[in-house]
Parts: C-alpha cells; sequence; structure tokens
C-alpha cells in the first residue's frame, strides 16, 4: 500500500476523524429503525449493507491498521456461514450459539493459516491470502458432508420475525465497529500502525511484528466470522459459490479503500456508499450497472486517495482538496 | 574495577563475499561512555546492528550479562535493556511525535506494567527531556531533521535502557544543538546508561566519551583513551591516508633531528 494513501493528516488520530466516528454512530442508530418499514426488501438491502460493513472491519484490521493486504478474508466469512449450517443441520436453532462458534472456528483457522501466511509480505503475502480461500473455497465444494457443490438448506424463523437476522446482522456490525475503535486506541492499534509504518523500527521498540499480525489478522477474522454466522441463516442456503463469491471478497477491500482506510469511520461509510450505490445501479442499469460501478471506484480512488473520511477533517474548501491532489501525485 | 556490560569477542559478519566485520572484540564498561569512530565504510552502523540483534553475526558473538545476544529474538533485545537509535531514521510517519514515543514505552523494557495512559505521560517527560514537547501533536513526518534525530533518541529512552546505542544523533546539528546534544548524552549517562556513541564530529566523541574504539575496513585498529587514540598513526592513517602519515614521519624526523642538533650544542649561556 502507498504510505502516502495511508498518511493521516486531516484524519485525525490513531481512530481516525472524530466527527466522522460520530456522524456513523448517528447513522448506525438510525438503521435501527429499518425494519420498522416493513418491507423486505429494503430490509434486505441494509443488511447486506451491515455485512459488508462487519466484513470490512475485519479487513481494515489487517490490511488497514497493519498494512498487510489480504484478499483471504472471504474464506473467513465462508467458515462461519458453515458453521452456522452444521449447526442448523444438527438441530440447533441458536443465532448466538452460531455467531459464537464462528468466531472461535473462524480464529482458530485464522491463527493456524496465519502462522505461515503472515511471514509474507506485501505481494507475496496478498497471492498467499488468495491461495487461502481459494483453497478452503475447493475444500468446501468437495465435502460431501458440507453438502459438495450442491449446498445446504437452513431451518429459517418464521416471517414474523424474520428481523432478528436484520438485528443480529446490525449487533456484528456495531462490534466490529465498537472493537475496531477500543482495539485502535489502545496497545494493539499502537503495535499494529508500527507494523505497517516499519516493520524494523517497531522490532527495535520491542514490537513482535508475528505476533500482533496474527492479532490482527485473527480478530478480522473473527469479524468475518460473524456475519457469515448471520449471513447462512438469513439466506436460508448457502453453497460454496454464495459464500465465497468474488464480491464478498472484493467489497469489503474496496469499501474499507474508499470510506478511509485505518479509520474507525471508513468501513462503515464505504459500505454504506458501494453497496448502497450497487443496489441502486442494478434497479436502474439492470445490464451496464458494474460498468458504472467500476468507473465509479475509479473515480473515488482518484479524486479522494484518501478515503471519503478526509472529507471530514478537510480545511480550506476546494482549493486545499486541489492541493492534496497534486501533493498526492508528486 | 568496573563490570563488564557489553562483551564483543571475534565478532564478525559477512554480506556475500565482503567481510564488513572481523575479528572484531571489545568489552564495554557498565556506566561508561565508548566512542565507537572510523571513516566511511568502516563497519559501524553494522557492528550497531550486530550488538542490537538486527543481524545475527557470521562469526563470533556478542554477550550481555552472560547472554547471546544471537539466540535473542529482535524484539526482545529492548527488554535485556539494550536499546538504539537509527542513523537512517525510522519515525512512525503517520503517527504522532508523542504517539511515535509512545510505542516504546508501550512495548519497551516496562511496557508490560504501563497502562496506555502512563505510556503517554511517560512519552510526554521524554518529549521535554529531548527538546520536542512543542511538536508532541505533529506527525512525525512533519518533522526536521534535526527534530528527527531528536525524536530518534526520545523513542530509544523511552525502552528504559541499560545500554543505548546512538548512530549519529548529532549529523546535522549545529553546533549549539551539538552542545545541546552532548549535555542530554551527559545526563542520561549521569543516571547510569552506558552509552555507545557512533559519531564522525571528532569534537563530540572526544569530549564525551571515556573510551574509544576505532575500526577500519571492518576491524578494530585502536582502542584506549581517547587522547591516545586520536594520536595513535594507525588512527591517522586509516582517517588521513598512507602518504599523510609518511610526510608527518618525514617532519617528525627533521624536529627530532633538529632538537638533537640543538642538545648536542653547548649551551652559550646558563639554562
Amino acid at each position: 500500500m502507498n504510505p502516502a494513501t495511508l498518511k493521516r493528516i486531516g484524519l485525525g488520530g490513531i481512530t481516525g476523524n472524530p466527527i466522522a466516528f460520530a456522524v456513523v454512530l448517528a447513522l448506525m442508530a438510525l438503521l435501527l429503525a429499518i425494519p420498522l418499514t416493513h418491507n423486505g426488501y429494503i430490509e434486505l438491502v441494509f443488511r447486506n449493507i451491515l455485512m459488508y460493513a462487519a466484513m470490512a472491519y475485519g479487513w481494515n484490521l489487517i490490511g488497514g491498521y497493519t498494512g498487510y493486504v489480504s484478499f483471504g478474508n472471504v474464506a473467513f466469512f465462508g467458515i462461519g456461514a458453515y458453521c452456522s449450517a452444521i449447526l442448523a443441520t444438527h438441530g440447533v436453532d441458536n443465532l448466538l450459539l452460531y455467531v459464537l462458534l464462528a468466531m472461535a472456528v473462524s480464529a482458530v483457522f485464522a491463527a493456524i493459516v496465519g502462522f505461515p501466511v503472515l511471514r509474507l509480505k506485501g505481494h507475496y503475502f496478498a497471492i498467499a491470502t488468495l491461495g487461502v480461500a481459494l483453497a478452503v473455497t475447493d475444500i468446501i465444494a468437495n465435502l460431501d458432508a458440507l453438502g459438495g457443490t450442491g449446498g445446504l438448506a437452513l431451518h429459517q424463523v418464521d416471517e414474523a420475525h424474520f428481523s432478528i437476522y436484520y438485528y443480529a446482522m446490525w449487533l456484528v456490525a456495531l462490534g466490529s465497529m465498537l472493537g475496531t475503535y477500543f482495539i485502535a486506541r489502545s496497545k494493539l492499534g499502537y503495535a499494529f500502525v508500527a507494523i505497517r509504518e516499519n516493520e524494523d523500527a517497531a522490532a527495535v521498540l520491542g514490537i513482535s511484528a508475528t505476533r500482533y499480525k496474527i492479532v490482527a489478522w485473527t480478530i478480522g477474522a473473527m469479524m468475518a466470522g460473524a456475519a457469515g454466522a448471520v449471513f447462512a441463516p438469513a439466506n436460508g442456503f448457502i453453497d460454496p459459490s454464495i459464500t465465497f463469491a468474488i464480491d464478498s471478497n472484493v467489497f469489503p477491500i474496496a469499501m474499507t479503500i474508499l470510506g478511509g482506510i485505518g479509520t474507525v469511520a471508513g468501513p462503515f461509510i464505504g459500505a454504506l456508499l458501494l453497496a448502497g450505490a450497487n443496489e441502486l445501479l442494478q434497479r436502474f442499469f439492470v445490464k451496464a450497472h458494474t460498468l458504472f460501478f467500476g468507473a465509479m471506484i475509479v473515480l473515488i480512488v482518484l479524486l479522494l486517495p484518501r478515503g471519503l473520511v478526509w472529507l471530514f477533517g478537510l480545511r480550506g474548501g476546494a482549493r486545499a482538496w486541489l492541493k492534496s491532489l497534486s501533493v498526492y501525485k508528486a | 574495577m568496573s563490570e563488564v556490560a557489553l562483551r564483543i569477542s571475534n565478532v564478525g559478519m559477512r554480506f556475500g563475499g565482503l567481510w564488513a566485520l572481523s575479528e572484531v572484540s571489545f568489552d564495554v564498561e557498565r556506566g561508561s561512555v565508548l566512542g565507537l569512530i572510523g571513516p566511511n565504510g568502516s563497519g559501524k552502523t553494522t557492528l550497531m546492528n550486530v550488538i542490537s540483534g538486527v543481524y545475527k553475526p557470521t562469526a563470533g558473538e556478542v554477550t550481555y550479562g552472560g547472554k547471546r545476544i544471537a539466540d535473542v529474538a529482535t524484539h526482545d533485545v529492548c527488554h535485556l535493556g539494550i536499546a538504539r537509535t537509527f542513523q537512517i531514521v525510522k519515525p512512525f510517519a503517520s503517527l504522532s511525535v508523542r504517539e511515535n514515543v509512545a510505542v516504546g514505552a508501550m512495548y519497551g523494557r516496562y511496557g508490560a506494567k504501563r497502562s496506555t495512559r502512563a505510556s503517554f505521560e511517560r512519552a510526554q517527560e521524554l518529549l521535554e527531556v529531548v527538546g520536542l514537547a512543542r511538536v508532541a501533536e505533529r506527525p512525525a513526518s512533519d518533522l526536521t531533521i534535526p527534530d528527527r534525530k531528536r525524536l530518534e533518541v526520545a523513542k530509544a529512552l523511552a525502552l528504559d535502557p541499560d545500554v543505548l546505542l546512538l548512530d549519529e544523533v548529532m549529523a546535522g546539528l549545529n553546533a549549539t544543538e551539538v552542545e545541546e546534544a552532548l549535555d542530554l548524552l551527559r545526563s542520561v549517562n549521569a543516571r547510569g546508561v552506558t552509552l555507545i556513541v557512533v559519531e564522525h564530529l571528532m569534537k563530540a566523541i572526544v569530549s564525551i566519551s571515556t573510551s574509544i574504539v576505532v575500526l577500519a575496513e571492518g576491524r578494530k585498529i585502536a582502542q584506549g583513551a581517547p587522547a591516545d587514540v586520536l594520536g595513535s598513526p594507525q588512527v591517522i592513517e586509516a582517517y588521513l591516508g598512507s602518504r599523510w602519515v609518511k610526510r608527518q614521519e618525514q617532519l617528525a624526523v627533521i624536529e627530532a633531528e633538529r632538537i638533537e642538533a640543538a642538545r648536542l650544542q653547548p649551551p652559550e649561556a646558563g639554562a
């Protein structure tokens, strides 16, 4: 990741701009009211936004705070989803248990895989994590016990109580957001950023890069795993192509970068904007929506290289913004 | 009798076909200030990297309190009480100056016992000591080079070291700033911290060191009290070249002959 994109000028402290964080908390409170619309479609759209937000927070810890760009976080989401499915097929019908098991299994898997994978840096790390995601997908697709490519159906609650899935996803997103906030402010957050900025200098100050990279990666895996655990019963059916979709891998990364990498507000703002825009574009341009979607991402990256959160810290209006662009390119 | 803090025995460090260090041995006494000098490329920074555990030596060993540094992970060396600064400064650019120092206080020797808040308080104290309190809130990337050097020292001090390795922390400072830096190092040393100072400024080295080790082409060529070492022909040759030494030798011979001649001539009047 280009250090300039990570520069925190105008972004506020280690948690990012405090106004942006306050705005995001207020938006989260508003989102609690979505089920009151009794509109299944709107509820689905916003539940997806919350799901992507939780995954983006998970990615932000390793990719944003620690500076290790992972393309494998979808594996944890999928593992979480399959944890729910396994419990459901054994007759367990408790959302909290689903989430707890998913977080535990994702964490153990992340710690085991992280040990070899996090010894790699830069592009090698990115490729290795992509390999992890593909391997997990293929293993699950070939396990008959997990339904193979045919997938697994999950028992859902009745129509009247369906919003429970929405509220559960809301809690997972809020937990990921607040978790990120408190981790960033703690000693852990400073270890992550020190590793991102300079691993040698961090080591001389007593920070074991291997240990804290695994911690960042494991906590991020728990966030993605929890999101997957709620997604599976909410969707009612999972198979490898739904669970390990390319969107689920790339969206959280794009959202974090667009919102503001290495900040607490960024992943949520990015999720709200990108998932929302994707939904609207799909409605109006049934065939060409991905074209507009791609163009939008390119434009935001070009015009707001530090992410949307950066706008909250911008002083001096359009002139300062233009100046920042020239500084960025220099 | 003084106690040996750090023992460097027969250290060799090879990069490909090049021995950056070979057969370097010396002891550093606890509480002393050791000046480490030598021309460019003589292996000073390499030795610093070996002592601080960044490089594992190809031959020989560095022991601290009886423990081989090579057996200790780089991130644990500071927990033994050894801290260092980098010649090429390495601030955490996106963190504020205070946060940079606080990271050291959080993860250094006594970091495990310090809360985040206590680490920030300790960082603020150290910023006042090194004269950076005025820029505590600024991003480290905004600092001037002399301030970045001060930041390096503050980060190293935040580790609460017994031995502090300073790699050219005075380079780029003006005369007043060098004096301030020397005062700072003296006060750190007065608190019982052993210093190993790499520096090109001879005046600074001579005024602060209790003893000096001279490296040239990866070998130790002299060791001793500052005045003795700087007068040694080998050291002068390493710095100024053999022709200069030959010329000086010729001049010395001429001078000796003149004195001898004067001595042989009987004094005309009572001395």
